[in-house]
C-alpha cells in the first residue's frame, strides 16, 4: 500500500468549506431570479387597473344626465365585462331620499371584489 | 518486477475521472428554459404604461371637457374618422413614448420611424340582443403574429347623439376600448 501523508488534512477541509461557500452563492443567484418573476407574475395576476377602472365607470354610470341610459350602460358593463374580460361585474344603484347606495360585485376568476359605496347625494 | 505502491492514487484518478465525466453529462444533458427572469417584469411595465396612458386619454383636459363631461378618449370614439384615427394615435404613442432618450414625436416619427411601443387599439360594443361587436379604432403597426404583446383596456361612456351605435340613438353607452401593445 502507498504510504499516505496525513499532515495536511486541514488543507483539503478548507478547500470543501470554500467550495461549499461557491456552492450556496450559486444557489442565491439562482433563486434571485425567480424572485423578480414571481412578483412581477403576481402584479401581473391582480387586476389593480380593471377593478379601479370599473369603478370610475361605475360611478359615472349612475350619474349621466339622462338618469333611464342607467340600465342600458349596467347592461354594457356587464356583457362586455364577460365577453371581453372573461370577468364577472355586477351593480346595484339605489338611492332612498338622499341617501344613495351602490353595491359592486367584480370576480374575474382569480380575484373577487365587493365594495358596498354609500353616500348622501348633495341636493343643491 | 511491477510497483505495486501507487494503487490507492490510481484507484482516487479513476473516481475523480468519474465524477467529472458524470458532471459533464449533467450539464450537457440538461434541458435549458429560454425564459429569462425577468420577462414578466418589462410585461408588466408595458401594461402599467399602456393603463396609465388610457387613463390620461380617458380625463378631461380643459375646463370645456370637465363641464360636459367628456374627454379625449371619448371625442374620438364618438367621432372616430378615417382608420387608423391619427388624434388617437399621436396622443397614445406621445404618452406611451415620452422619456429620457426618446426622440420627441412629431408626425413623420409617427407615422414611419417611430421605434419603441407600438399599438393596436379596438373597442366593443353591445347591441339590443346582446351580441358583442369589436371595431378598429387605430394603429400604429400592423399585428404580424409575432409580436408579443400586451393588453390595457378602459370603460368610456359615449353618446353618439343621432348617430347609431350598436342599435341605439342619443343613448349614453359604455364601450370597452382595448389596446394591443408591445415594444419594438
Amino acid at each position: 500500500m502507498a504510504r499516505l501523508n496525513e499532515d495536511a488534512q486541514w488543507i483539503i477541509l478548507m478547500g470543501f468549506l470554500v467550495s461549499f461557500s461557491f456552492f450556496f452563492l450559486a444557489i442565491i443567484i439562482n433563486q434571485s431570479t425567480v424572485v423578480g418573476q414571481t412578483t412581477a407574475e403576481s402584479v401581473i395576476e391582480f387586476p389593480k387597473n380593471d377593478i379601479r377602472d370599473v369603478r370610475q365607470v361605475i360611478g359615472q354610470s349612475v350619474n349621466l344626465p339622462n338618469p333611464t341610459d342607467l340600465t342600458v350602460v349596467r347592461n354594457d358593463i356587464t356583457v362586455l365585462s364577460m365577453n371581453r374580460k372573461s370577468s364577472v361585474v355586477d351593480y346595484t344603484y339605489i338611492t332612498n331620499g338622499n341617501d344613495t347606495r351602490i353595491l359592486i360585485h367584480y370576480n374575474n376568476g382569480v380575484t373577487e371584489y365587493n365594495e358596498n359605496w354609500s353616500y348622501i347625494k348633495p341636493t343643491a | 518486477m511491477i510497483n505495486a505502491d501507487g494503487q490507492l492514487y490510481t484507484i482516487e484518478g479513476f473516481a475523480a475521472a468519474l465524477i467529472m465525466i458524470m458532471t459533464a453529462y449533467l450539464v450537457v444533458n440538461a434541458t435549458s428554459v429560454y425564459t429569462a427572469g425577468d420577462t414578466h417584469i418589462s410585461d408588466m411595465q408595458l401594461e402599467a404604461v399602456g393603463s396609465d396612458a388610457l387613463t390620461m386619454m380617458g380625463t378631461p383636459t380643459n375646463t370645456t371637457m370637465y363641464l360636459t363631461n367628456t374627454s379625449p378618449l371619448r371625442m374620438i370614439i364618438e367621432s372616430p374618422g378615417s382608420l387608423p384615427n391619427a388624434t388617437f394615435k399621436a396622443m397614445f404613442l406621445n404618452l406611451t413614448n415620452s422619456g429620457t432618450g426618446v426622440p420627441s414625436v412629431n408626425d413623420n416619427e409617427v407615422n414611419s420611424t417611430m421605434k419603441y411601443i407600438q399599438f393596436t387599439a379596438s373597442y366593443t360594443c353591445r347591441d339590443m340582443t346582446n351580441n358583442v361587436t369589436s371595431y378598429p379604432l387605430s394603429y400604429s403597426r400592423n399585428l404580424t403574429g409575432g409580436e408579443h404583446t400586451v393588453r390595457a383596456t378602459k370603460w368610456v361612456i359615449v353618446n353618439k347623439k343621432s348617430v347609431q351605435l350598436c342599435g341605439t340613438t342619443n343613448t349614453d353607452r359604455a364601450v370597452l376600448v382595448e389596446v394591443l401593445l408591445w415594444r419594438d
